[in-house]
């Protein structure tokens, strides 16, 4: 039997204030001295950033967890922190398209955090997609778990590319050994409740997707139930010498 | 089958050459369809010898990588569902299989890498630069590749969409093994110390292959 879904209102509730607050924040905090009121983008592209590798640290974690206990649960946030993650992505690298054109002149330059970025937007794409190939909740979750696993290898290589090499983009300027590089406390303030309304965001989205995935795989069994209704089976046999 | 763990992967392995023996799609489809691609570029791209020597060794790992992924996962993929039930039922560990496909795979990788590298020197006139690290980098690709490819392969499985979903997967877990050999090179051509691209390399070679052997009965009993 499906459960009916629980109509929860905080998710929307605590992802609608903590976007506004972070809204409001990154409109009254001061533009940036050379980049003017393009800095704004970043109040969006950097959480958008930081929730994108979390989302698919969480998919890693809950790959290992389901590779190790075998839990559907397991399954099902890591599958949830996918394609959360994956949508994350997506807006990091729009936004920073959008910011590029005009400050470097180009929409897409061949730098290697944005190059690799895509290319853990692929890793993640495949991963969803693979998803998709079946059915059976056992064996999607054991073919998806590995990798899950595996994709993890590519967030510290994108993470330390700016690092490893001479790149465009720039450097952390936020977890550095020698503090923020950011010297308007306000733009900081701004940039760090950015992250953590798009952390409630990203919370919201889990725990809706996670039972979403909940209630499907139970539709699913409900479907292959031997109890289920079949085809024709309204249809009753005449019987015979009946009178019209 | 009642032997040893290497004595099942030899087996693998023997059994996996021998079918590249009688079918021979590695050497007559793989290997002519990768050169051809490398005959394609200067089409492309204009046939200025300068330009193309400065690319050459960058299309060269594009076309192994893009051109091994149907190397690695053609042999892996080619099991069908009845050999695989058969292989299990006579005791072959999953592990053991795992490591014999990957072996066989990076033997024809190899063979792949050697034919056209030769071609690609010939073609873009290409210098070939300390040939101790080129051994080890061409090794380590092709164990990577066919560890990535041999993985994947037996992550979609049986899938429905298995074989278009495989490229997706396994080009954009590559790229750290494509970065590191052709980072390799350039620091070999501009005298830079190159020991952090193959360790690079290697580290992605023995997670991948620890991946592999733990989730190789999983993947199975799925």
């Amino acid at each position: 039997m499906v459960t009916k879904p629980r109509n929860r209102w905080w998710p929307w509730a605590a992802i609608g204030c903590s976007i506004a607050v972070a809204f409001t924040l990154s409109m009254i905090s001061p533009a940036d001295s050379v980049q003017g009121d393009l800095v704004r983008i970043m109040y969006v592209h950097v959480p958008a950033a930081w929730l994108a590798y979390t989302a698919f640290i969480v998919t890693f974690a809950g790959s290992l967890w389901y590779l190790l206990t075998r839990s559907l649960k397991a399954d099902r946030v890591a599958a949830a922190s996918a394609e959360i993650g994956v949508f994350f992505t997506g807006l990091a690298l729009a936004l920073g398209m959008i910011w590029a054109k005009p400050t470097w002149g180009v929409w897409w330059t061949w730098d290697a955090r944005l190059t690799l970025t895509a290319i853990m937007f692929f890793v993640y794409l495949g991963y969803l997609a693979l998803r998709r190939t079946t059915d059976d909740p056992v064996a999607r979750a054991s073919r998806a778990s590995v990798l899950g696993v595996l994709g993890a290898i590519q967030i510290p290589i994108v993470h330390f590319s700016v690092v490893w090499w001479r790149t465009l983009h720039q450097p952390p300027s936020i977890v550095r050994p020698d503090g923020p590089s950011i010297q308007d406390p306000m733009m900081l303030v701004a940039l760090i409740v950015g992250v953590l309304a798009f952390t409630v965001v990203y919370v919201s989205l889990m725990v809706k997707r996670i039972e979403l995935g909940h209630l499907d795989d139970q539709r699913r069994a409900a479907e292959q139930s031997p109890d289920r209704p079949v085809a024709g089976e309204a249809v009753t046999i005449p019987e015979l010498g009946a009178k019209r | 089958m009642t032997t040893g763990f290497w004595h099942q992967v030899r087996a693998v392995v023997d059994r996996d050459l021998l079918r590249e023996r009688r079918s021979g799609d590695v050497l007559w489809i793989t290997i002519p369809f990768g050169a051809l691609a490398l005959l394609l570029v200067p089409l492309a791209v204009g046939t200025d010898a300068e330009l193309l020597r400065e690319i050459g060794v960058g299309m060269y790992w594009v076309v192994v990588m893009l051109f091994g992924v149907l190397v690695a996962v053609g042999k892996a993929s080619r099991e069908t569902l009845p050999q695989q039930d058969a292989s299990s039922l006579l005791g072959l560990d999953p592990a053991a299989g795992f490591i014999g496909r990957t072996a066989s795979s990076t033997v024809l990788l190899l063979a792949f890498e050697v034919v056209v590298g030769i071609v690609a020197v010939g073609l873009y006139n290409i210098d070939v630069l300390g040939p101790g690290w080129l051994i080890l980098t061409l090794s380590i690709a092709a164990i990577g590749l066919a560890l990535l490819g041999t993985l994947t392969a037996a992550i979609v499985n049986s899938s429905s969409a298995g074989a278009a979903l495989v490229p997706l997967l396994v080009a954009p877990l590559s790229v750290p093994l494509l970065l590191g050999a052709t980072q390799a090179y350039d620091g070999l051509r501009y005298g830079h110390a190159i020991l952090s691209w193959v360790l690079l390399m290697v580290a992605v070679v023995v997670v991948v292959a620890m991946i592999g052997v733990l989730a190789a009965r999983p993947l199975q009993e799925s």
